[in-house]
C-alpha cells in the first residue's frame, strides 16, 4: 500500500490535471458558470430555512449559517460518491485504451467535488460575514475535519467505483442510501432533537460527526472531543482501505467488464 | 543491449457468461440458477524476448489475438497466467486522443491529453506551441475541440502523443486512419523513434508497412504464437500457411469450359517453392503451375496451354508447342508442369486460363477460362505491377 501510495505521488500531475479540467467542464457548458453551482445550495438553504425555521419552529443559534455549513459538508459526501460512481465505468477510453494506476479516476473525480466544495465555502465565509459571526480559535479543526471525510469520500467512492463496473444498479441502490442518509444525519436538524439516550446511534454515523464538529468549531467555539476526533479518524481510515482492498481486488478485470 | 520486454509463458482465457449479469439484483436473482460460461483462449503459452531498440511487427489473422497481446504487454489487460516484464517507461499507442474532452479548447486538450500519456507538466507547457504547429492550428487554438473536423482532431491527437519520450512503444492500427500524408507522417515519426533506439511493437495488417519497417515479426494464429523471427521470413510463413483454401477451381459455368474433353483437365494446382499449394505467394518467389489431366484415350503430341490475366489484363500465353516440348502419347492420368523460376508480377491478383487441344490446335479438347488464380504480394521495395529485371549503376560526365 506504502509503494503504492508513492506511485500516486508520481502520479500526482495527471490527478491534477483530470480533477481540474473535469470541474472546468462541469462549469464551462453554462452561461453563467459558477453562479448556477452555487445557486443549488443557496436555493435549498433557501426552502429549508422557510420550512424549518417558521414551520417547524426549529431554535437554533444562527440557524441558517447552521444549516448552510450542514448542506455543504453533506453536498461534498453526496456529490462525491455519487460522482465518483461513475468514474470507471463513464471514462471507457481511460481504462482500456491506456494505463494508469486506476484509483486515480476516482481520486481525481474526488479532488474535483473537493474544488467545488471550496467554492461553497467562499459562499459561507461571505454568509458569516453578512451575518456578523466571527469563528474563534477553534476554526483550526476546519481543515482537520475536511480531510478526514475527504479521506471517507474516498474510501467510499473506491469501494462504490469497483462495485459499480460489475454490478451496474449500485448507482441506484446508492442514491436511495443517500437520500436516506440526508434525513438521519443531523444536516437540517441539531443532534438534540432526540432523546439523550439515543443519541449515540446517530453518532455512529461519521458523516454526522463531522457536521457536528464542524459546527461546533467554527459556529459554537467549542473544540471536539479526542474520543469524538479518535472515532471520525478511525472511520475515515478503515474507509479508505477497506476500499482500497476492494478496488484492488476487482481492478484487474476492469478493462473486460466495463 | 539489454532485454526490453519479457513475456514467459503467457496465457489469456476470457470468461464470457452466457448470460451477462450486470446488476446486483440480477445477481442474487441468478444464484439459484447459477450461470455457464464459455471460456475463451485468447493467447496461449506466448513466449519471447525483445532485446531494446528492435522494432517487431506482430501479424496474424483477425482474431489471432494480436490487439489483446499488445494490451497486455501495456498492463492493461492481465495475463491469466504467465508474466510480462517491461523495462523502461511505456507508452501505448492503442487509440489517439484518449481522454479528449470536445467541450474543451484544443490547449487544455494537449494539456489533458499529453498528461494521460504521461508527460511532465514543464515539458507539456515547454512545448506546447511546437505542437499546435505541427498540427498546423495555430489559428484555432482556442476553440473547442468539439469544432474542429476529426481530421483535425487525430492530427492534434498524433502531435501530443509524438512528443512522449518512451522506452518502449506500442502502436496497434493507429495508422491506419488518416491519408497518406498523414500516413507517411506517422512513418516518419516511428523512424525516429526506431533511430533513438525506442523499441516498438508494431501490430498490422498492412505487410508492406511491417517489411518496411521491423527487423523482427512476430506471428500469431489462432492464440499461438508461430514464430518470431527475421521479417520476411516470418511474412512468408503467413502467407504461405498451408494447406490454401481458394486454388481449387470456381464452380463449372457455361462457357467458362469448353471442348470435347479427349483429354480432360482435372484442375490446375499452384504450387510455392517448397512444393505446397497455395493461393498466396510472394513475388520474385518460384512458382510451379501444375495442369492435372485425365486423357480418356490415347492422344498424340496434344498442346497444352496457360494464359495469365492481371485485372482482365492479358499478359502472357504459353502453350507447349512453342516450346518445342515434346510430350508423346499421352494415355490416362497425369500432370503437365510449367514452372517460373521468379514470378516477375509485384503485387495482385493473377488468374489463370489452362488448356489443352490437338496438335497443331486444330480440335479443343478442353479449355477452363479463367478458372483459377492466385495472390501475389510484394515483398520488395520496387513499386508496380511487374518485375523488370535491371540494374542500376552510376557514372561521371567525362
Amino acid at each position: 500500500m506504502l509503494s503504492h501510495l508513492h506511485e500516486l505521488w508520481r502520479y500526482r500531475e495527471l490527478i491534477l490535471q483530470l480533477a481540474w479540467s473535469d470541474f472546468k467542464l462541469r462549469y464551462k457548458n453554462s452561461a453563467l458558470g459558477f453562479f448556477w453551482s452555487l445557486l443549488e445550495p443557496l436555493l435549498m438553504l433557501l426552502v429549508l430555512y422557510v420550512v424549518f425555521s417558521n414551520l417547524m419552529r426549529i431554535q437554533v443559534e444562527h440557524y441558517q449559517l447552521f444549516l448552510l455549513l450542514g448542506i455543504i459538508l453533506w453536498n461534498f459526501f453526496d456529490r462525491g460518491t455519487s460522482m465518483s460512481i461513475f468514474g470507471i465505468i463513464g471514462k471507457p477510453s481511460l481504462v482500456q485504451k491506456v494505463y494508469f494506476p486506476r484509483d486515480i479516476l476516482v481520486i481525481s473525480t474526488c479532488l474535483t467535488a473537493l474544488m467545488m466544495t471550496a467554492l461553497e465555502f467562499v459562499v459561507f465565509v461571505v454568509f458569516m460575514a453578512v451575518f456578523n459571526v466571527v469563528p474563534g480559535w477553534t476554526a483550526v479543526y476546519f481543515p482537520v475535519l475536511l480531510v478526514l471525510e475527504f479521506l471517507m469520500i474516498i474510501g467510499l467512492s473506491l469501494a462504490l467505483s469497483a462495485l459499480n463496473v460489475y454490478f451496474r444498479d449500485i448507482q441506484f441502490i446508492w442514491r436511495v442510501i443517500l437520500q436516506v442518509g440526508f434525513f438521519a444525519t443531523p444536516v437540517i436538524y441539531p443532534i438534540t432533537i432526540f432523546p439523550e439516550k439515543a443519541r449515540w446511534i446517530v453518532m455512529l454515523n461519521p458523516m454526522a460527526q463531522i457536521i457536528t464538529m464542524m459546527r461546533d468549531g467554527i459556529l459554537y467555539r467549542s473544540a471536539p472531543g479526542p474520543e469524538a476526533l479518535a472515532y471520525l479518524a478511525a472511520a475515515a481510515f478503515l474507509a479508505l482501505l477497506i476500499g482500497y482492498m476492494i478496488f484492488e481486488h476487482l481492478e484487474p478485470r476492469f478493462a473486460e467488464a466495463i | 543491449m539489454g532485454c526490453a520486454v519479457k513475456v514467459e509463458h503467457l496465457c489469456k482465457t476470457f470468461r464470457i457468461p452466457h448470460e451477462r449479469r450486470t446488476t446486483l439484483f440480477e445477481s442474487i436473482a441468478g444464484f439459484l440458477r447459477p450461470n455457464r460460461y464459455e471460456t475463451i483462449t485468447v493467447l496461449q503459452d506466448i513466449d519471447f524476448e525483445v532485446e531494446s531498440g528492435e522494432c517487431i511487427g506482430i501479424i496474424g489473422e483477425n482474431g489471432s489475438g494480436k490487439s489483446t497481446l499488445l494490451k497486455i504487454i501495456a498492463n492493461i489487460l492481465r495475463p491469466t497466467s504467465g508474466s510480462v516484464e517491461v523495462s523502461g517507461k511505456l507508452t501505448p499507442f492503442l487509440e489517439l486522443g484518449v481522454g479528449f474532452q470536445p467541450d474543451l479548447s484544443v490547449r487544455e486538450n494537449i494539456r489533458i491529453y499529453g498528461t494521460v500519456m504521461g508527460l511532465p507538466r514543464r515539458m507539456i507547457s515547454e512545448r506546447i506551441e511546437d505542437v499546435i504547429g505541427f498540427a498546423g492550428l495555430e489559428r484555432f487554438e482556442d476553440t473547442k475541440l468539439k469544432n474542429l473536423s476529426s481530421g483535425m482532431q487525430v492530427r492534434l491527437a498524433f502531435s501530443t502523443a509524438i512528443q512522449t519520450e518512451p522506452d518502449v512503444l506500442l502502436v496497434d492500427e493507429v495508422l491506419a486512419v488518416g491519408d497518406m500524408e498523414f500516413q507517411k507522417r506517422c512513418f516518419e515519426v516511428f523512424d525516429h523513434y526506431r533511430k533513438e533506439g525506442v523499441t516498438i511493437f508494431f501490430v498490422s495488417h498492412d505487410l508492406g508497412a511491417v517489411r518496411r519497417f521491423c527487423n523482427r515479426a512476430l506471428l500469431l494464429n489462432k492464440e499461438k504464437m508461430v514464430c518470431l523471427d527475421e521479417t520476411n521470413r516470418v511474412i512468408e510463413k503467413y502467407i504461405y500457411k498451408a494447406p490454401a483454401e481458394s486454388a481449387a477451381p470456381k464452380t463449372e459455368e457455361n462457357g467458362v469450359r469448353r471442348g470435347n474433353k479427349r483429354i480432360e483437365i482435372l484442375g490446375v494446382k499452384l504450387l510455392d517453392k517448397n512444393g505446397n499449394e497455395s493461393s498466396d505467394f510472394i513475388s520474385l518467389d518460384p512458382l510451379k503451375v501444375r495442369i492435372l489431366y485425365n486423357a480418356h484415350e490415347k492422344v498424340y503430341a496434344p498442346v497444352f496451354g496457360l494464359a495469365f490475366y492481371w485485372n482482365d489484363l492479358y499478359c502472357y500465353g504459353t502453350i507447349t508447342e512453342f516450346e518445342k516440348y515434346d510430350i508423346s502419347p499421352f494415355f490416362g492420368k497425369g500432370h503437365v508442369d510449367f514452372a517460373i523460376e521468379r514470378l516477375p508480377v509485384l503485387e495482385g491478383k493473377i488468374e489463370i486460363t489452362a488448356a489443352v487441344a490437338g496438335p497443331n490446335n486444330k480440335v479443343l479438347y478442353d479449355w477452363h477460362e479463367r478458372l483459377y488464380s492466385f495472390e501475389v504480394h510484394n515483398q520488395t521495395s520496387d513499386l508496380g505491377i511487374f518485375h523488370i529485371d535491371g540494374r542500376w549503376s552510376a557514372g561521371r560526365f567525362v
